[in-house]
């Protein structure tokens, strides 16, 4: 009986199976990696000094740092005013705005890396204009150099900057500005003495967000830049693809890991130190630092939340003054980034329906001919197919392991929840080449290279940190009074979970599933290195596309990916609306 | 490994008339550094209405999670109708709570809510309904079955929590600071609702509140805590009438303590070592200082101040008078022809050698 109720006290029992798959798959073949970088068990920085001794091997470092740098920059001079003109907007437009910022970030990061080549390729849609409309006779060079690099890195990274900043704004109390100006701050002075300063955590986690996985950017460097503009996870790809010397790729990816830890740490120390000292700021902190899923979740509730007398504080938001310039100046702004957010995707689209034998735009006929090409033919259906089956099982998998460790670390010891939390997330925070290369590790060591069961369990890592994330949001909220009051009418601990927790954090459980779907149906990296070339997902069978140019059903696959997250949007709206008894039934008593 | 307690062992155990029902005996309850409830000892008997009164931080609420069986006791043990129950899980015992937030099921239908203790019985759906439809004639809610907790107002959400408390006719109800959520007239209607929803079901309730009033109403008696330990425990009345310590004085109502005095209290001869005099507000009189003492001067005091400020409070009037360099609180019915006195007026104070009591510092 002790023994049995000391092991039920112990929740973190429910982390192991998480845990282990980390560990099985990512975790030791990671040390071994790190003993291999290291010539263990001689133990020579050998490795380190050959990389450091080849100058093309430094310039890729500094250039991926510097273009790491500089696109985070551009995401954050371009995504704080973003961020804080959607706040200040009107309800309704914030939620517009709000919903134009999340569509791109949810759809396929192939899709639209594809959408920039098709707009600034030699017969993209800028040379076409310019030279229809005679401003230049051949066409410019616009893409393969490092400016196409930054105008398509930007494009990905900007949704992951401004989400984190409109959750931080968001949740700055209105009043504190109002507060401000009463005691006679002017606008400009309250914006900066107030507002900004709460803003930080926001421009933090943000930044850290971009930095990080432009760190570890692959695809859009690839796809869009030059053979100069090579980023050190192209650099490593390209070794894993013409010589697997292990050693040597150990200590490209363990220099990249480096950075971003260094970075990580510098920027997130209270990732991991706080985390004992203050359990609930820090729980906060980790939870930001994906960030989008609470804001997804206020998101949708606003939706419904009666409306609030909001218009006074969204006048009191106003730091500016009212003059005529920055009435215009502000909407032109966030206009011009949301052309910039949403038009690839819209121009794919109307080029998906091109009659043409090219992809041409604007379209000179319109034809379904893309869309017959991709559903008649297997190499297509059949890849888009496989990856319907590999998502579906890794969010069954992710989201079954996931929701237990959730569960356990919200029981567990702060100090404790905050360190098996970041072993978790760690395939979702450290730049995902080198999650890749030591998956395929660990898939070469069960013998599951090439095989479907490899991939999902590969794809499950990111997504069980994905589900982690989502459902402990979940469970932050949840009233652990309930528990107890079933338990004290006799419910037992497992009658407990399934009759009153469960249903509780259903939504959270379900949102989990539907960004492990995503997670899954979109990955390319880790996938490409472990697929042993012999199943093919749709995203790689579009990568192999896209390099190799170009069969125009790509468009067709483009668009449809576009829709998918609009469909998810529409999912999640339905579970989180239908999550909200109080504002459903005070619905339901308006209507009767 | 212990057996689980059966129903019938525990209905046939708190049928003997001679054990309390709920012992604590010298139990302590510490979270790493932090002793929580330090040594304590009581008994609740059956049917009585037992409060536990304290400030917060004061081990109430530990002490009712132990009762409840969310926390296991550090040392000491807890026995229900004789029985130790401290290595017990709560949902092996047999006890209904009205938890301070209420912890409605959010996702439930009211009568889903008073079906679940009676589900985890295993309680058959016939008798359910039945049960749970006399359940909510009797919480005067039978209209409300069908609606979801969010429906409802703060009252009827407490009404719902204390039905799905007693629905399964537990041998003893805890209140977690029932009338908490509620506003201050609500709260008055669901004391006197409370009441006699004890009286009716006769059941033994321990309540745990930092509100005196609601001590006061409602119980049989109050257990003071203060830092883990039981200050004082007693009737209502008593502990009022006569705090044994310093702390129950200040807590319970409002006290005058004759400390730093310039003047003689004239029983302090009989006033026992490691003790202070004090006097409750309502117990001093308040006149004019020309208005000369009255026929009884031997058996009471006279002093005289000024006052510092007064406190119009609906029937009361409250006065700061200021006597030497303490202050004395006076508090005063409102009542016709009855002198108003304004700040920096001279008064002259009286009370009744016999309402002076000793409390331990």
């Amino acid at each position: 009986m002790k023994t049995f109720q000391k092991l039920g006290q112990m929740p973190i029992g429910l982390t192991v199976p998480a845990l282990a798959l980390l560990l099985v798959i990512f975790g030791i073949p990671i040390i071994h990696l790190f003993l291999n970088s290291i010539n263990a068990p001689a133990f020579s920085a050998t490795n380190y000094y050959k990389f450091f001794g080849q100058p093309a091997n430094v310039r890729v470092l500094f250039q991926t740092i510097e273009v790491s740098v500089v696109a985070t920059a551009i995401c954050l001079i371009v995504g704080y005013p973003t961020a804080y003109l959607i706040v200040t907007a009107s309800r309704s437009l914030r939620i517009t705005l709000i919903a134009l910022v999340i569509i791109p970030y949810l759809t396929s990061g192939l899709a639209r890396t594809y959408a920039w080549i098709v707009i600034l390729g030699d017969r993209g849609v800028i040379n076409n204009v310019l030279v229809h409309l005679g401003v230049i006779h051949s066409p410019l060079q616009l893409i393969y150099n490092t400016m196409a690099v930054y105008i398509g890195m930007v494009h990905i990274m900007l949704p992951l900057m401004i989400l984190p900043l409109v959750s931080a704004m968001m949740g700055i109390d209105r009043s504190l500005m109002a507060a401000a100006r009463s005691m006679g701050a002017r606008p400009l002075t309250a914006f900066w003495r107030v507002f900004f300063p709460l803003s930080l955590p926001g421009v933090r986690s943000g930044s850290l967000l971009v930095f990080v996985f432009c760190l570890g950017f692959y695809i859009t460097p690839a796809a869009l830049g030059g053979l100069r503009d090579a980023m050190l996870s192209t650099f490593i790809a390209g070794q894993v693809a013409s010589s697997f010397d292990i050693p040597r790729i150990a200590t490209s990816a363990f220099i990249l890991l480096a950075i971003a830890v260094a970075v990580l740490s510098m920027l997130g120390l209270d990732l991991a130190g706080a985390q004992g000292r203050a359990p609930t700021p820090a729980r906060k902190s980790w939870v930001a630092r994906l960030p989008i899923f609470g804001l997804l979740k206020r998101y949708f509730s606003e939706f419904l939340s009666p409306y609030r007398a909001k218009l006074w504080t969204t006048q009191l938001y106003q730091a500016g003054d009212n003059s005529s310039l920055s009435n215009i100046v502000g909407p032109l702004f966030v206009l011009l980034v949301m052309v910039y957010l949403l038009s690839p995707g819209l121009i794919v689209i109307i080029m998906s329906f091109s009659a043409g034998a090219f992809l041409e735009f604007p379209p000179s006929g319109l034809s379904l001919q893309w869309y017959r090409s991709f559903f008649g033919d297997p190499s297509w259906n059949g890849a888009a197919w496989t990856s319907i089956q590999i998502g579906v099982a890794v969010a069954i998998l992710s989201t079954i392991v996931g929701t237990l460790a959730a569960y356990g670390l919200n029981r567990t010891h702060p100090r404790l929840r905050g360190l098996l939390t970041m072993a978790i997330l760690t395939p979702v925070t450290i730049p995902v080449i080198v999650v890749g290369i030591a998956t395929y590790l660990g898939l070469v060591n069960l013998g599951l290279i090439g095989s479907t069961t490899g991939i999902v369990l590969a794809q499950s890592l990111g997504a069980i940190g994905i589900v982690v994330v989502i459902v402990s949001a979940t469970l932050a909220n949840f009233d652990r009074t309930l528990e107890q009051a079933a338990k004290s009418m006799r419910a037992s601990p497992l009658q407990t979970f399934m009759r009153v927790t469960l249903p509780l954090i259903r939504p959270g459980v379900i949102g989990g599933a539907v960004f492990a779907f995503l997670h899954s149906f979109d990955e390319l990296v880790i996938t490409s290195l472990v697929s042993g070339y012999s199943i093919r997902t749709l995203p790689l069978k579009m990568w192999e596309n896209i390099r190799n140019q170009i069969d125009p059903t790509i468009a067709a696959v483009s668009a449809l990916l576009m829709l998918v997250p609009v469909l998810w949007l529409i999912v999640l709206y339905l579970t989180w609306w239908r999550s909200r008894p109080r504002d459903h039934h005070s619905l339901r008593e308006l209507a009767t | 490994m212990h057996a689980p307690i059966q129903n019938s062992e525990v209905a046939a155990l708190h049928e003997s008339p001679v054990l309390p029902q709920i012992e604590f005996s010298s139990v302590t309850k510490t979270y790493g550094k932090v002793t929580a409830v330090r040594d304590l000892s009581m008994t609740v008997s059956r049917g009585e209405f037992l409060t536990i009164l304290g400030p917060s931080g004061s081990g109430k609420t530990t002490t009712l999670m132990l009762l409840a069986g969310f926390e296991a006791p550090t040392a000491g043990d807890i026995l229900i109708a004789g029985r130790s129950v401290a290595a017990v899980p709560s949902y092996r015992r047999d006890q209904g709570i009205v938890f301070q937030s209420y912890a409605l099921f959010p996702h439930l239908t009211v009568t889903r809510n008073l079906e679940f203790p009676l589900e985890m019985r295993g309680i058959n759906t016939a008798e359910r309904t039945t049960r749970v439809r006399r359940m909510l004639e009797r919480v005067h809610l039978s209209d409300l079955g069908g609606r979801m907790p969010s429906q409802l107002s703060g009252g009827q959400q407490q009404r719902v929590a204390l039905a799905r408390a007693l629905i399964a006719d537990p041998p003893f109800l805890l209140l977690d600071e029932p009338l908490g959520a509620l506003d201050r007239n609500l709260r008055e209607q669901m004391q006197i609702e409370m009441k006699s929803l004890h009286k009716e079901f006769g059941i033994t309730t321990v309540c745990v509140t930092h509100d005196q009033e609601e001590a006061l109403t409602l119980s049989d008696r109050i257990v003071v805590m203060r830092a883990g330990r039981i200050e004082q425990t007693d009737s209502p009345e008593a502990l009022y009438d006569r705090p044994a310590t310093r702390f129950v004085a200040k807590f319970l109502g409002e006290a005058n303590i004759f400390e730093n005095h310039n003047f003689k209290i004239e029983s302090e001869a009989e006033q026992p070592s490691g003790t202070v005099a004090m006097i409750r507000p309502e117990r001093i009189c308040i006149v004019a200082t020309d208005a000369g003492k009255r026929g009884d001067g031997d058996l009471r005091q006279f002093v005289t101040g000024i006052v510092d400020d007064m406190i119009y409070a609906g029937p009361l009037r409250k006065y700061h008078v200021r006597v030497g360099s303490s202050v004395f609180i006076v508090r005063e019915h409102v009542a016709a022809r009855q002198p108003i006195f304004r700040p920096g007026d001279g008064v002259c104070l009286n009370w009744l050698r016999s309402d002076i009591r000793f409390v331990a510092t």
